[in-house]
């Protein structure tokens, strides 16, 4: 042996080298498959991770809507402000009914049958300082709570890769990864740092594909809480109309874009217990930074739709802009309002869609329509700056370009299926 | 886990697999004909339409994980099953006691709920998944029993 | 950079390959044969790779058309990395054929997959020694479940050629893995 070793071997010398290499590192009946072992099986083979999926996705959003809706918003928040918050304001506040001051920060109002009545709400007010605040701290705030909390939790348990496996060979069809559902589960919560989350996607392509679908057909949780406080009905459809629109879309970008779509290898930790401690600092800093996103942006909201209201931009602009929401869309011209409200904040802007809902203005479908509307027609503001800094020029014309497409294509579509099923 | 826990385990949960099944059926027909309520069993969607059927189908699941892991049940692949369909009630079931904890503790007109009125908010009828829920509990002495085998 | 995945037949190749690669896959014929085979492409560090799925072999002494494509494949892609997909429930037979591999003087990553399986069948491996005695990267992948492949994909820069001499060298006297510990 300690001669010339012959290269290449012989076939017996390899299986000679074989036999020495698997008798030093192959042990027989030392392991035993564990329960966490055939569990972690069980939730990544499509036929029973399926079903699993379906009850964790299930959790989320029962959890969701009744820490953020039941308990926190309906409970004690809508008591607040509009029981305390709002007539305190309104008894105090230099001015009154009418004032320019008091309705851009108060009250502005409405007519009924020609005479100036106060708001009993702040979804209606729409004051800096009642709708302004209503808005982030009464429930957008909560609804971002639970959404990133379960978020956390489901990350640290180790279910998030495994669902992102789980979905990896639906999602290669329309040219996108298993990856994909964590910016988009961040997106959820709130669009910013979702568009953030793309950044490990390995190509301009598949980066510019997500950024756009992220920016159009995934609702943000302050626009998922207001809805679901506003049109909990409505719900299911909405989001079946935008998962439809995200699956659609993706797969013709994906034909359309060029460029290459590399797998992104995500890492499969073992399931574990989550910790206390990391939870919570992930919960705070998500949250906090979406606070530190959202709340600036309300307020700045509430004042322009104010000082466009009271300077008779926003009557010229629905002048110019109704006949064309009416007549493509099926929706009443007042939209523009909200539509405009939500290049800002897309749940200020679902609000005021609520307030005209309240007013007896829009048929169900019509809020329907203009919510999902709302959702696709332009990234809020943060998100569209942010893209601004992610995109080159070229690329930020294209997400433009798809956007307007999009919206269109996507608005007028629904508008026809509305005439069809008689609805609209 | 002996032959006599296997025996016994086969029996329970292949029982219990079944009324989770018929659960499952009930919820669907439910969700298709605007929901009911029988007794103490609440099936009517009255809080959430869109949860009923959602509910069905992972009611439905979590029958056939239990009837499938039936045969050769103290394989730990097979009592994975089992487990899983255990974990699926517990979520189902939290989330519906998180409920009655979330709309118990405000008040219709006050801040906070009076002693009776947080009280009634426990009280039946349950939606099925709730009826599934102490049953399922007895997978916590088999996932005890594999844990004491594995680590022989 | 061009990464040939090689390994028998059945060792769940074709899925390791899925998770590997992005949507983009193209089935192409290899000239002047029937036999068809994968190619798709894969980012690491910014840098695009091309991804070959070669026909299962199960040595590179091609007993049909297929392993004789596949040998063919090697020898066209001298500078490529060679990733070896062994069945970990059966590593004998694959060792045989990333030994021949080494032997050749390619890089090669040695990917233990269906991982799970060999654990149901409780069978350990002591990945830390295979990687110290054949001198190339050693990981354990599900390829199912995703399991070991961020791994995997941050050692194909580190793979080099090693002689076959070193493993042999290595492999010593072949005490066995009770002794050794």
């Amino acid at each position: 042996m300690q001669e010339v070793v012959k290269v290449p071997q012989s076939v017996d010398e390899r299986w000679d080298l074989i036999d020495k290499i698997s008798r030093q590192t192959v042990e027989f009946g030392a392991y035993k498959h564990t329960l966490k072992d055939a569990i972690a099986e069980l939730t990544v083979k499509p036929l029973t991770g399926i079903p699993v999926a379906i009850a964790v996705i299930y959790g989320f959003w029962s959890f969701f809507c009744d820490f953020a809706g039941t308990l926190f918003t309906d409970g004690f928040m809508v008591r607040l402000f509009d029981e305390h918050w709002l007539p305190w304001l309104q008894s105090v506040f230099p001015g009154g009914l009418g004032n320019p001051l008091y309705a851009l920060m108060i009250d502005a109002g409405h007519m009924e049958d020609g005479v100036l009545v106060a708001s009993d709400n702040c979804f209606e007010a729409f004051g800096v300082l009642t709708s302004g605040l209503f808005v982030p701290f009464g429930v957008v705030l909560w609804a971002v709570l639970a959404f990133y909390l379960i978020f956390a939790i489901l990350e640290d348990i180790g279910y998030l890769p495994r669902l992102a496996v789980l979905v990896d060979t639906v999602l290669h069809k329309i040219g996108l990864h298993g990856y994909a559902i964590v910016p988009t589960f961040i997106s959820l919560g709130c669009n910013v740092p979702g568009v953030t989350a793309v950044r490990p996607l390995e190509t301009r392509k598949q980066r510019f594909m997500m950024i756009t679908l992220l920016s159009v057909f995934v609702p943000c949780g302050a626009q998922i809480g207001i809805m679901q406080d506003l049109i909990p009905e409505l719900m299911g459809w909405i989001f079946l109309t935008l998962v439809i629109g995200y699956l659609g879309f993706g797969f013709i970008l994906n034909k359309i874009v060029p460029g290459k779509s590399p797998e992104i290898i995500m890492d499969v930790p073992p399931y574990q217990m989550p910790t206390f401690k990391n939870v919570m600092s992930k919960l705070w800093i998500r949250t906090s930074k979406f606070l530190l996103v959202a709340v600036p942006f309300v307020l700045l909201g509430c004042l322009i739709v104010g000082l466009m209201y009271l300077t008779g931009a926003m009557d010229w602009l629905v002048a110019v802009f109704g006949p064309l929401l009416m007549g493509w869309f099926g929706v009443p011209s007042e939209t523009v309002a909200p539509l405009i409200a939500g290049f800002l904040r897309k749940d200020l802007a679902v609000g005021m869609i609520g307030g005209l809902m309240e007013q007896g203005i829009m048929t169900t479908f019509q809020v329907f329509t203009s919510v999902v509307l709302l959702c696709i027609y332009f990234p809020c503001l943060a998100t569209f700056a942010l893209m601004i800094k992610e995109e080159n020029w070229k690329e930020l014309l294209g997400s433009l370009a798809s956007l307007v497409a999009m919206v269109f294509i996507y608005g007028g579509l629904i508008h026809l299926v509305g005439i069809m099923l008689g609805v609209a | 886990m002996n032959e006599m826990e296997e025996k016994f385990g086969q029996i329970y949960f292949a029982v219990l697999g079944a009324v989770a099944l018929a659960f499952g059926i009930a919820e669907l027909i439910a969700s298709a004909g605007g929901g009911f309520t029988w007794g103490i069993l609440d099936s009517s969607g009255a809080a959430n339409p869109m949860f009923l059927s959602w509910r069905a189908i992972i009611l439905l699941s979590v029958g056939f994980f239990y009837l499938s892991s039936v045969k050769d049940f103290a394989e730990v692949h097979q009592l994975a099953k089992a487990v899983m369909a255990s974990i699926m009630i517990w979520i189902v079931a939290g989330m519906a006691i998180w409920s009655m904890i979330a709309g118990s503790i405000p008040g219709e007109e006050t801040w906070f709920n009076s002693l009776e009125g947080f009280l009634a908010s426990y009280a039946p009828p349950y939606s099925p998944e709730m009826f599934l829920l102490p049953f399922s509990l007895v997978i916590l002495y088999y996932i005890k029993k594999e844990g004491e085998t594995a680590t022989e | 950079m061009k990464i040939l995945l090689m390994g028998h037949p059945n060792v769940g190749k074709s899925v390791f390959f899925n998770r590997l690669t992005g949507a983009k896959v193209f089935e192409s014929n290899y000239p002047g044969t029937t036999v068809d085979f994968m190619k798709g492409w894969m980012c690491i560090e910014g840098e695009d790779v091309e991804l070959i799925d070669v026909p299962g072999t199960f040595s590179l002494e091609p007993k049909d058309k297929a392993e004789e494509v596949s040998v063919e494949m090697l020898e066209e892609n001298r500078d490529c990395v060679v990733v070896c997909v062994l069945d970990a429930s059966k590593i004998e037979r694959g060792l045989y054929l990333a030994l021949e591999i080494i032997e050749r003087g390619y890089p090669v990553v040695v990917a233990l997959n269906m991982w799970d399986v060999a654990e149901d069948k409780n069978i350990r491996i002591d990945v830390a020694k295979l990687e110290r005695i054949l001198g190339v990267p050693v990981v354990p992948t599900t390829a199912v479940s995703g399991e070991g492949f961020k791994e995997l994909v941050s050692k194909l820069k580190a793979s080099a050629p090693v002689k076959i001499e070193e493993v042999i060298k290595n492999a010593g006297g072949g005490e066995s893995a009770a002794v050794s510990g």
